[in-house]
């Protein structure tokens, strides 16, 4: 709301300042143009701090007030949001890698090579994109367990933990698809390893080598096929588990409480 | 809330009582108590994974070449446990059938478990911890064990099992159970599992039958090798070929199956077992608190063992010995 009433003439310097901070205050955050992007106002009371998370599309993924024992960090220790929040960050430096990167037999390796040396930051975001997938994978492992332990599957959650297992499976899945991509020698014998268990699956392992890997050995069209299964497939398969996950959060009544 | 309203108001004779807290006074807001938390958390990791990433550089080996395989070539960390696994039994049930196992024992649990007690807090049962530490333990203890027996050559296991004779390559039927030695000079005990279907040799008398022609069935010679009934019948389904020219090998079976599995099955019933007439195992919650506790333990145990202690040809080594030859 803007400043309506008059608050008499300042009398002096400090009441000038406070006068011109309220002036400043009110062009920034009471204009046209932020009230249409902002719906609510600053987060200082009780009304516009739930007003915020109710009406801010990634916000409401939480609710707007939620039981004390749940903002204990010894609870959670923010596993399940940190995951997510490694995705994220899987994304962004993803997305930057695609830009220099090629998913060719030919040009793999080369475009690696060159992304260290001739990109700046390059090599920060591989790394930052190499060290936050393994996070992630530990952190799924670990969010697990504090589901477990907690007892926070029991009813009436047992299908979003369900979700989580399926999400588990994407998430080493995904981590594994990835790996092959620099085409350097760990990728490709790790992947030949990988070749190889699927290949071990009883009546479909042949099958499974064609369809996953392209063929019977590793070679150019399991690169395209991991490259395509990592950067669009999966991801968007696990934004989707994602959403059903969160949803369900929500759904069967927020974290679990000790009855 | 409305029906507290609704109780009588004056009960004078009662003691005055700290009212209940109602849920609503509880609850805090999310906005600042939750979302600064979960900001702060981000702006860790974020900086925590910057300076990694700023002073530890990811690797690149050398150029991917089919010809060359590095010695030792691994999966990645969350995968060597299936590698691992593969050294020790079938590597259909260690690389496809065991892990898909157990994600499916995972996804079931709540649908097994459907108490709601113990909800919400951590280790809600009475001897949840105290469950949770055995099982972790037990699961370490036992799936290290068992990876040194199973490298008996280089962990001297072998001696445990070195009285039984060698075998006598002269005689046509062993008769008693025998080791079959490389090396006459050299005896050595049960080196790993798969000495069951490589090395051990006995027979025993039976009638002529069933293609036995010398009055004695041997172990492994007439047994590798039984055709499946009916196998003469071939058909296609689609590209599967199904049960055409199928014949088992029992001794290969019995080594790389029916051995490592039911070993595995036997020291998980065990321990449920024994903690259940212990009387700390009360609820199913428990069975099962004992049960995932042990599956991520093994898989962790396992992961490490992968990781630090395989060699060249994924010889069973101390880490300070490991050399990987890049081909």
């Amino acid at each position: 709301m803007a400043v309506t009433e008059d608050p008499g003439k300042p009398r002096n310097w400090s009441e000038r300042i406070g006068v011109l901070q309220d002036r400043i205050y009110d062009k920034i955050f009471h204009n046209y143009v932020w009230q249409s992007i902002f719906r609510s106002g600053y987060p200082n009371t009780p009304r516009n701090q739930m007003l915020v998370v109710a009406t801010n599309v990634f916000l409401h993924l939480h609710p707007t007030r939620l039981h004390r024992t749940h903002v204990k960090v010894t609870h959670t220790y923010c596993l399940g949001g940190l995951t997510f929040f490694m995705f994220l960050i899987l994304t962004v430096t993803g997305v930057l890698l695609m830009f220099y990167y090629v998913p060719s037999v030919e040009r793999a390796y080369q475009d690696i090579a060159e992304l260290e040396t001739n990109v700046k930051f390059g090599l920060l975001m591989r790394n930052m994109h190499r060290w936050t997938a393994h996070a992630m994978v530990i952190l799924v492992f670990l969010h697990m367990m504090r589901v477990f332990y907690t007892g926070a599957y029991k009813p009436p959650r047992e299908f979003n933990w369900v979700v989580g297992v399926i999400l588990l499976v994407l998430t080493l899945v995904l981590s594994f698809t990835g790996y092959l991509l620099p085409w350097d020698q760990l990728a490709l014998w790790a992947a030949t390893i990988g070749l190889g268990i699927a290949g071990s699956a009883p009546y479909f392992g042949d099958e499974t080598q064609l369809i996953v890997f392209g063929g019977f050995e590793i070679g150019p069209s399991t690169l395209l096929r991991f490259y395509t299964l990592h950067v669009i497939a999966l991801p968007l398969l696990a934004a989707i588990f994602m959403a059903v996950h969160f949803w369900r959060i929500r759904r069967d009544g927020g974290m679990a409480r000790p009855l | 809330m409305a029906v507290e309203a609704q109780r009588p108001a004056a009960r004078p004779a009662e003691p005055a009582r700290p009212r209940p807290k109602r849920e609503r006074e509880e609850e805090v807001l999310v906005w600042p108590d939750l979302v600064f938390i979960e900001f702060v958390a981000a702006v860790l990791f974020t900086i925590t994974f910057l300076l990694l990433s700023v002073f530890i550089n990811a690797p690149l080996l050398n150029h991917a070449n089919q010809d060359v395989t590095p010695n030792p070539s691994k999966a990645p960390w969350y995968f060597l446990n299936l590698q691992e696994l593969l050294l020790h039994m079938d590597k259909s049930w260690a690389g496809v059938l065991l892990p898909t196992v157990a994600l499916a024992f995972f996804a079931v649990i709540p649908y097994l478990d459907r108490s709601r007690q113990a909800q919400g807090v951590w280790f809600g049962t009475k001897y949840a911890v105290r469950l949770t530490v055995i099982a972790a333990v037990y699961a370490v203890v036992v799936s290290a064990g068992l990876v040194i027996f199973d490298a008996g050559d280089r962990t001297h296991t072998e001696s445990l099992t070195r009285w039984i004779p060698s075998c006598d390559t002269q005689a046509a039927h062993q008769g008693s159970p025998c080791l079959r030695d490389a090396d006459p000079t050299k005896h050595e005990g049960i080196i790993s599992v798969k000495d069951v279907s490589k090395r051990l040799q006995f027979s025993v008398p039976f009638p002529n039958i069933w293609g036995i022609h010398d009055k004695n069935l041997d172990w492994p010679g007439d047994l590798d090798h039984i055709p499946v009934p009916l196998n003469n019948v071939c058909g296609n389904i689609g590209s599967f070929h199904l049960w055409c020219d199928m014949h088992l090998n029992i001794p290969v079976i019995m080594s790389d199956q029916v051995i490592p599995l039911s070993t595995i099955a036997f020291l998980a019933v065990l321990i449920i077992y024994v903690l259940f007439r212990l009387g700390w195992v009360r609820t199913r919650r428990d069975v099962f608190l004992i049960m995932f506790t042990a599956v991520m333990a093994s898989y962790l145990t396992l992961s490490m063992i992968g990781s630090f202690f395989r060699g060249q040809a994924q010889a069973l080594i101390p880490p300070w010995d490991i050399k990987v030859d890049e081909g």
